[in-house]
């Protein structure tokens, strides 16, 4: 996976984009392909990776909003941020890892932006987790199950509930974290230890077990 | 069962869950087509520029042909000739 390139002599492999950029073998040959159309500002080669990857970011950004409507002024906001960016993407990781740390910077900061509200305590997600009902630990709705954590997750600064977020929605370890939200892994081990300890203060104070039903 | 281990189920319970689609390519090329600044043609300042200078060159001409008939241009300054014919 080694990007070994440079200017004035491609690797073997490598597309030029306006003389500057050049992309490996690392990067899906149509991705390629779509990258350098859309840099020299092909719409119909980015609408196709628009099309390509809408899926998985809009996955993540479920994780940072589940209303519909903010989600998918999210989702808008990381491919407009991304068409804009693309000169900048070096090939070194594949495309949907770049698009995933700009869409997990989008949500962090939607989170931070919302945090300076004080309407944010979003009465519903509270009274979520008041409406918990006793349901097996193998039967309770995935949609359910994300709802909750979701409302406990929302009850973190942004810091803390971003590492939990990754951690628990996306299944992202501490270097993958480190990554793409630009923190070193060190921190991301502390943030991530302080906001466990958080969570489970606050799961324990909402008894969040005795509502699942899940002590036994 | 402790509660993190209950959130940790919660979480890959909740991993299952559907995601939605929206269908964001034509809202997002709209957005683009809107952020791109419109390009300035060059033409008109190019123009301007070259006037400029065309009339920056004609007033260095005429100034440097008129020093050349002051003997003394400070003392021009103050007193002029009245042997300078000024036209």
């Amino acid at each position: 996976m080694t990007n070994t390139w440079c200017q004035c002599c491609p690797a073997e492999g490598t597309i030029e984009l306006r003389g500057a950029i050049l992309y490996n073998e690392s990067v899906e040959n149509t991705d390629w392909s779509d990258v350098a159309a859309s840099v020299r500002g092909d719409d119909e080669a980015y609408g196709r990776l628009v099309r390509r990857y809408e899926k998985p970011i809009t996955g993540l950004l479920w994780r940072f909003t589940r209303d519909p409507v903010q989600c998918e002024e999210l989702v808008q906001q990381v491919f407009v941020e991304a068409y804009f960016s693309l000169k900048t993407y070096r090939g070194d990781a594949p495309l949907l890892h770049w698009l995933r740390k700009i869409a997990t910077r989008t949500g962090y900061r939607f989170w931070r932006e919302k945090a300076k509200d004080l309407q944010e305590t979003s009465l519903p997600e509270f009274d979520i987790l008041e409406e918990i009902e006793a349901v097996e630990e193998d039967r309770i709705d995935p949609a359910e199950a994300a709802t909750v954590l979701h409302a406990l997750l929302s009850r973190l600064p942004p810091d803390d509930r971003l590492v939990l977020t990754l951690m628990y929605f996306e299944e992202c370890g501490t270097k993958e974290i480190a990554e793409r939200v630009g923190w070193t892994r060190a921190k991301v081990k502390t943030q991530a230890l302080r906001a466990r300890r958080k969570m489970k203060e606050i799961a324990e104070r909402e008894h969040l077990l005795e509502k699942l039903g899940w002590t036994l | 069962m402790d509660a993190l281990e209950g959130l940790e189920k919660l979480a890959r319970k909740a991993c299952e869950e559907p995601m939605p689609v929206f269908g964001v390519v034509e809202a997002v090329r709209l957005r683009i087509q809107s952020e791109i600044p419109e390009s300035v043609t060059l033409i008109p300042l190019g123009l301007f520029g070259g006037l400029s200078a065309l009339a920056a060159s004609v007033t260095m001409a005429l100034a440097v042909q008129f020093w050349s008939y002051m003997t003394s241009p400070v003392m021009e300054l103050v007193a002029p000739l009245p042997e300078i014919r000024l036209w």
